[in-house]
């Protein structure tokens, strides 16, 4: 009984030792101090548009009674949809964020040629072609963008600009040739199988650039999901200018690269995990 | 921490720089020069480099009048990009190479349409007819320079004898010499359809020796031979064919009696890039041997160029390949081991009609094409001397 009232006397005075006077507001402030700085590290995936902007045109077949612009490339801009997945590395000091994203991108575009011979003294002798090329260039991008949490807890706008410097991984080329031939006794629609080459010599290895944008954080439990839009512009030629003509397949259809930038419409959605933690049950995002 | 900033961008900077190069862009490229005209058809014949940069090639184009090719001239510039083309009057017919240079000017015989006599055209640099001179003779077949006079081969229908002639810039005969082709039409048949071509096309070449003494490949007694002569009454070397059927597709003097060539005999193909050749008395090209080629066409017409590359004195040989391909074959000049290959063209086929140096150390090649498989046209392939280097 003794041993009880001891034990339990010993429980109360201990349940009622209050903190020194300042303690909460200096854990607060260091807390807050804490969280000032952290280290972000996720996924992202999502799809990207690519638009390339012919700089000097450049083809093989050469017109001698027609127009030259005639022989120019159309280009789609914004057209076929490609892919990345990014690895977001992230360091947040007071709500701005120096980020480094490698990022393995898949960009497709594509252009169209038309051609017609006909005889002016024979309209039956006529022959309507259209060359049709897709290309799909593979990148290892290494941005380096700086980020800025406009406002906002749980769901935290930012924007973002930055850097990026592309090192080209592969390329491949789809050609397919499509018509009509009005000169071998009727009407007659002509389609072929595609074309399929290696293009990667056709490309430079690397291009650089620069990106802005913006996004959205969403603070889910003690992880970040993010919603990330950018407009990434490419500063320099991605078209390899010694190897223009060395696919003698493409050359062959009369068909040489023009000096060209690409911009990419870039959207992604992931998920970051904080790499500092007070402790185990710390929600480090929520504060 | 901005200088290290500066040195990331301007590492970035320097390693994407990828602008357009002029010079790149001159010493290598490819391009094919299309009309829209359904029923046109251009085949380049030879050409030259001019002292632009730009090249001037002679063609031949199809007639809807004639059994024969009408004249074509063609000015491009150094890229490679179009300048001007004359589509010249259907009076001139049967252009022949090669394209002769001499005293700043360009010279190519052709006959004309009613007469058939041969005629040799002056243009200038860009392509446009100076001057017309009647020659006299008929039916030219091959050409090459000789200091200030040109060397002529020509067929006469009436004597049926491969006439030999110097003739002067102005069109005047200096010497002429004619050698039989044999009696009786049949030998008089595939001549003439190689000039209406309707048949086979004969490597037709004609040249002279550094020893002095002239040689043309053409038909002599029953056989497409390769003829020696002084264009005296010396006696001949002949290196027979097989009457139509085999003899030498193209002729390079090496030194002396060595000689970089290649034949043809009922329709397949060899190359040798360092013989001996009997230029007096009789021999007969089945007899040389050489590397056989089954790759390419029957009866190919085969270009060689004595050239360097890679600091070796190599011969370089351009064919057609039965794939629709150019092949470029290249062996050493001393030795005659074969050092590599090129192959040029895909998709639609092509076939090589001249090649020749360029001012930058390249070559340049002038080829038809067939645009959609079905348009002839001139096609002017460019290679650099990096190009040139990968071969071997």
């Amino acid at each position: 009984m003794l041993a009880l009232l001891i034990l339990s006397s010993t429980l109360y005075a201990q349940s009622q030792r209050k903190p020194p006077a300042g303690f909460k507001k200096k854990v607060k402030q260091q807390q807050n101090s804490f969280l000032d700085k952290q280290w972000w590290i996720g996924l992202k995936i999502g799809p990207n548009l690519t638009k390339a902007t012919p700089e000097t045109r450049y083809s093989v077949l050469t017109p001698t009674n027609y127009a030259l612009p005639i022989t120019d490339k159309k280009y789609d801009g914004f057209k076929k949809l490609g892919s990345q997945a990014t690895l977001e590395i992230t360091f947040n000091y007071k709500g701005i964020g120096f980020s480094f994203q490698p990022t393995y991108r898949l960009s497709r575009f594509t252009y169209t040629n038309e051609f017609m011979w006909d005889n002016p003294e024979n309209a039956a002798e006529m022959l309507e072609l259209k060359y049709d090329h897709e290309l799909r260039v593979d990148y290892a991008d290494l941005p380096l963008i700086v980020k800025y949490d406009i406002t906002g807890n749980t769901l935290r706008p930012y924007v973002q600009g930055g850097i990026f410097y592309s090192m080209l991984v592969n390329a491949n080329k789809t050609v397919e040739i499509s018509g009509t031939d009005f000169a071998s006794g009727g009407t007659n629609a002509l389609s072929s199988e595609p074309v399929i080459v290696g293009a990667k010599d056709l490309f430079h290895k690397s291009y650089w650039g620069l990106m802005a944008g913006a996004g959205l954080h969403y603070n889910l439990g003690n992880v970040r999901l993010v919603f990330d839009a950018s407009y990434r512009i490419g500063m320099s030629n991605v078209t390899d200018t010694k190897n223009r003509f060395s696919n003698d397949r493409l050359s062959g259809i009369g068909d040489a690269l023009d000096d060209m930038k690409t911009d990419n419409i870039v959207l992604s959605i992931g998920c970051l995990f904080p790499m500092r933690f007070l402790s185990t049950s710390f929600k480090s995002i929520d504060r | 921490m901005n200088k290290y900033l500066f040195i990331f961008i301007s590492f970035i900077a320097f390693s994407c720089a990828n602008e357009s190069d002029p010079e790149a862009d001159k010493s290598n490229f490819v391009r094919i020069y299309d009309s829209n005209r359904y029923n046109a058809s251009f085949n380049p014949i030879d050409m030259q480099q001019t002292p632009d940069g730009g090249y001037l090639f002679l063609g031949s184009r199809r007639l809807a009048e004639s059994n024969f090719s009408g004249v074509y001239l063609m000015k491009v510039d150094e890229l490679g990009a179009f300048v001007s083309e004359q589509l010249v009057d259907e009076e001139y017919l049967n252009p022949v190479g090669d394209l002769l240079f001499l005293n700043d000017k360009y010279y190519f015989f052709c006959m004309a349409a009613v007469s058939f006599q041969t005629q040799l055209i002056e243009v200038d640099t860009d392509g446009a007819i100076i001057e017309v001179y009647n020659v006299g003779g008929s039916y030219p077949t091959a050409a090459a320079a000789d200091g200030s006079n040109f060397i002529l081969l020509g067929y006469d229908n009436g004597s049926k004898e491969s006439v030999l002639s110097i003739v002067n810039e102005t069109g005047s005969v200096l010497q002429a010499t004619g050698y039989s082709v044999g009696a009786g039409d049949a030998v008089e048949e595939p001549i003439i359809n190689h000039f209406l071509r309707t048949g086979r096309q004969f490597p037709f070449q004609v040249g002279k020796t550094s020893g002095g003494q002239y040689f043309y490949n053409g038909f002599y007694n029953y056989t497409f031979s390769l003829v020696f002569t002084d264009l005296g009454g010396g006696g001949l070397g002949v290196v027979q064919g097989q009457q139509d059927d085999g003899g030498l597709s193209r002729v390079i003097q090496l030194n002396g009696n060595t000689y970089a060539t290649a034949r043809f005999n009922f329709g397949d193909n060899y190359f040798l890039p360092n013989t001996s050749l009997n230029t007096s008395g009789i021999s007969s090209s089945t007899d040389l041997g050489g590397f056989s080629l089954p790759e390419l066409v029957r009866n190919a017409p085969v270009k060689i160029l004595v050239s360097k590359i890679n600091e070796k004195d190599v011969i370089l040989y351009a064919s057609n390949t039965k794939s629709g391909q150019i092949g470029i074959y290249v062996y050493d000049q001393s030795t005659g081991e074969f050092l590599g290959s090129k192959y040029l063209g895909f998709s639609n086929p092509f076939e090589v009609n001249s090649i020749i140096h360029t001012a930058d150390d390249g070559i340049a090649i002038g080829a038809t094409t067939y645009v959609t498989g079905r348009f002839p046209r001139i096609t002017l392939f460019k290679l650099s001397t990096e190009e040139l280097s990968a071969i071997f």
